[in-house]
């Protein structure tokens, strides 16, 4: 029991902290923003602030919950886009608000949905055909964003299907080979997922399909554990990203500047060294939000976000961002022993590895380490159906954790 | 669910990479963050590709040289300390790689790496640089060039403190000529360069106070020699010409006269071993000059590998392939003037924070035993006779004015013109500093390198002494 309290006052004292920090940032906003975008901000962070109570309070006092750590990461991290978001494009604070409170929504339906697994896994087949459906249906209808054809708008929405059909390939993955572990579970997983990089091979978003590709290979590795297997499909996977490079040479641009990035400086490398260019300014402690200047550049909230956390909140908080990536696969790896099965393990390793994977694709990518592949960074990059996306697959993560259904009442 | 949870701890791996690249990313901030914040395209700092916020210059007495108003930045309202100070300030434009403006730029922003930029978003500008530099005699100076090429600067020499660098041709940098890339007759070569800092030349009879040096520490009955000069001399294979015909000279007087005959016999005999080593004891070949530690000046040099007798014969006049740096010149002379210990050149005299604190003061302490005092005083003496006895008082008046002239032919084309130089130094307590004047394609140094020199140290002692 005296465990149990002591955790209750770190996550009373933890979310006091979030608190003052995203008051933080509510009042730097405020103090900058255009007269008309006031109130906007005020809602933006005021409703933000809210929901984040009522989920800690009603998670604690209503579910009984004990371990928060991972919302507590997701939170922050959530704030920090907010906050480049409202101040980059105040006008855009309330519809990325929505995006994240549907992501937070989605969250808790999913944490409810994965307590009884077996209603959940029974749903793998309708959420397959959905998710292959989506990426057609984009495939067929979505218009052409920045040299890849992934964006469908509906209304005056725009949404990234990929992004969402991410938590879907994890949940279908993990649910196969949850209830058939056969060859021909297995078989029908690989057509699925070779169905979906396909569909985003055609869309030209290499850089998603990549993420894909990863998150199949984690999924298939921690299902069959067969080394040699995974090295023929790398291979082949080795063999057919040659094969895009030869033809198509957009891409190969790409991978022609990685490393030269100074001396393309105002061509191929010119968001690269920008985004080191103005991380250097930052220095540790970041010249304040609202002070950048790399948020004039071309898709500074998205591909290049992490530039400008360096540069606005310094490279401290980009680094704690980067170790709270490393947090959730290694809080996946941990719980996954204790797991109450193979499906939670699994998801939440995927999950994980796949956020960290993508930070990595773009964190590296915007500072030449590796070559840049446009994708966004988890939790702070602008974009609704990024968010939404990485709320859904926090809800794998907490799944992991016995925990979370243990006062939950439903399985002991 | 074991065999999961094993492979499930193989996802180790990738944390480990993650924190791999982690590690170079953050590696690499560290290591290049100066540079890429730098950077022209940083619009913290710069503005249509010119340095826009940073801290002022001052010059020694306070006096602002380049502030930034409104974005921009602004040079003092005179015209000729404009342009005779343009080399050492630097361009806006960073044209001018080694002016204090971009040499100094972190100083300038304020750039750091644990603040970044922060201090210039909150004071909108960085430290403020007080240089060394006395206006009067930059200006004095500019004007004494005339339309010379070359360069003239002073240097304190028992602190090493510069008061004055100027290098010609220079331009206004309100009124930038439109023609500077253009210009095809030459009016502008080195334009961009800091002849004091960049240049090398070849030093003529200046390099005899070397030649004097060494003879002075390796042959002992030095003053009881005589040497006959009929206008030239046998060396090796060949001929050294002389200026004059000088007759029965001593040392002394072959120094005075700057006898070519006497100082050619004089490195013949010293050979290349004993010349070559002196000359790199005082950072031939060897060492670069750093001003203020940070601004590297050309790296004299001095090369007898392929050398025959007659070649060291010219190398003792200052002639041969050896070339000289004329900061690095300076610091030699000084160190004759100082007793044998030359300081390190110093431009910036303080950095002052934007609250007005005291960030940075040279450390003055910094020598570098290029004589020992027993030849630096001998030397000081011929140098002293030099002026007395040769070039005369009258030059310099009141200055107890020590130094050598030199008039180098740097091309075989007999209607070529020479440059001139000039190095020396006042012997008054008052006024502790060492003048060196080179004056490219002119005249006989006593008729152009002199006469700037003259002006210049009179500058020198209505200010100081």
């Amino acid at each position: 029991m005296k465990k149990a309290k002591g955790r209750n006052v770190s996550l009373a004292i933890m979310l006091f902290v979030l608190t003052l920090f995203q008051l933080t940032c509510l009042f730097t906003l405020y103090g900058k923003a255009d007269p008309q975008y006031k109130t906007d901000i005020l809602i933006t962070f005021g409703v933000y602030i809210l929901v984040e109570y009522i989920y800690f309070i009603g998670a604690r006092l209503l579910l009984k919950r004990r371990g928060f750590e991972i919302e507590l990461i997701a939170f922050l991290l959530t704030s920090i886009g907010l906050s480049i978001t409202s101040s980059v494009y105040p006008d855009k604070s309330v519809k990325q608000l929505i995006a994240v409170l549907i992501g937070i929504g989605g969250f808790v339906f999913l944490q409810w949905l994965l307590r009884d697994l077996n209603r959940a896994t029974a749903l793998r087949i309708p959420v397959a055909v959905l998710a292959l459906g989506a990426l057609a249906f984009t495939l067929v209808f979505a218009g052409v964003t920045n040299g890849a054809k992934n964006w469908i708008y509906i209304g005056g929405l725009s949404i990234q299907p990929s992004e969402i059909v991410k938590v879907a390939f994890i949940f279908v993955g993990a649910a196969t080979l949850e209830k058939l572990q056969s060859n021909k579970s297995l078989t029908k997983y690989i057509l699925f997922a070779a169905g979906c990089i396909g569909a985003l091979f055609l869309m030209y978003d290499f850089g998603t399909a990549l993420i894909f590709f990863f998150t199949f290979i984690v999924i298939s590795f921690m299902r069959s554990g067969d080394i040699r297997t995974l090295f023929l499909v790398c291979t082949a996977a080795l063999m057919g990203a040659l094969l895009i490079l030869r033809f198509k040479p957009y891409v190969a641009k790409r991978f022609m500047s990685f490393g030269h990035v100074w001396e393309n400086f105002d061509t191929s490398g010119y968001q690269q060294t920008r985004t080191m260019i103005y991380s250097a300014s930052g220095g540790l402690f970041g010249v304040g939000l609202g002070n950048g200047k790399l948020r004039d550049i071309f898709a500074a909230t998205e591909d290049l976000v992490f530039g400008v956390v360096c540069e606005e909140f310094g490279m401290i908080t980009a680094g704690a961002i980067l170790l709270s990536y490393v947090a959730m696969l290694v809080y996946s790896i941990r719980h996954s022993k204790y797991a109450r099965s193979t499906f939670y393990a699994i998801s939440a390793c995927a999950a994980a590895a796949l956020m960290l994977f993508q930070a990595a694709l773009n964190v590296f990518g915007v500072n030449d380490i590796i070559p840049l592949t446009g994708v966004t960074l988890p939790f702070i990059s602008r974009g609704g159906s990024s968010i939404m996306c990485c709320w859904m697959l926090l809800a794998f993560i907490k799944a992991v954790d016995r925990s979370t259904y243990r006062y939950g009442g439903v399985r002991q | 669910m074991k065999s999961i949870s094993r492979r499930a701890l193989s996802l180790y791996f990738l944390v480990l990479l993650f924190l791999a690249g982690v590690g170079l990313l953050y590696f690499n901030l560290m290591t290049h963050a100066d540079e890429w914040a730098m950077n022209r395209a940083n619009r913290h700092l710069y503005f249509d590709g010119a340095l826009a916020t940073a801290g002022d210059i001052l010059d020694t007495d306070g006096n602002v040289l380049v502030t930034t108003e409104n974005g921009v930045r602004v040079y003092n309202d005179n015209k000729n300390l404009r342009i005779g100070t343009l080399h050492i300030l630097g361009d806006s434009d960073g044209f001018i790689a080694s002016g204090v403006q971009t040499m100094f730029k972190d100083e300038l922003t304020g750039y750091t790496i644990l603040d970044g930029v922060y201090n210039l978003k909150r004071y909108g500008k960085g430290n403020d640089i007080t240089l060394t530099l006395n206006s009067a005699v930059c200006e004095a100076a500019y004007k004494a060039m005339g339309k010379n090429r070359g360069t003239v600067a002073v240097m304190n020499y028992e602190t090493g403190d510069i008061i004055c660098v100027i290098s010609t041709p220079s331009y206004d940098v309100r009124n930038k000529p439109t023609d500077i890339s253009t210009d095809e007759t030459g009016k502008y070569d080195g334009v961009y360069m800091n002849r004091f800092i960049s240049g090398l030349y070849t030093p003529g009879s200046t390099f005899k106070v070397i030649t004097a040096a060494c003879a002075v520490e390796n042959i002992p009955d030095i003053y009881d020699r005589t040497f006959e000069c009929k206008g030239k001399v046998q060396i090796g294979e060949g001929y050294v010409i002389c200026s004059g015909n000088h007759g029965k000279i001593d040392f002394e007087t072959a120094l005075n006269k700057s006898c070519n005959c006497a100082f050619a016999e004089i490195a013949d005999e010293l050979g290349a071993e004993k010349l070559s080593a002196t000359a790199e004891r005082l950072g031939f070949n060897t060492q670069n000059s750093y001003i203020s530690g940070r601004i590297r000046c050309a790296k004299s040099r001095l090369d007898f590998s392929d050398a025959a007798r007659l070649d060291i014969g010219w190398a003792g006049i200052g002639q041969y392939t050896t070339l000289i740096n004329p900061c690095h010149m300076l610091t030699v002379i000084s160190g004759i003037a100082n007793g044998g210990k030359s300081p390190a050149p110093n431009i910036i005299k303080k950095i002052t924070s934007p609250e007005g604190k005291t960030v940075f003061t040279p450390d003055r302490t910094q020598m570098t035993e290029y004589f020992t005092p027993d030849t630096a005083d001998e030397m000081n003496a011929l140098l002293r006779s030099n002026v007395k006895n040769e070039y005369g008082d009258w030059r310099f008046p009141n200055m107890d004015m020590c130094g050598k002239t030199g008039t180098a032919e740097v091309s075989d084309d007999p209607d070529a013109k020479p440059n001139a130089l000039f190095v020396g130094y006042s012997q008054l307590d008052s006024m502790p500093f060492a003048i060196i004047v080179v004056v490219e394609n002119t005249v006989y140094s006593l008729n152009s390198a002199v006469p700037i020199a003259t002006e210049v140290m009179k500058a020198v002692q209505a200010e100081y002494a």
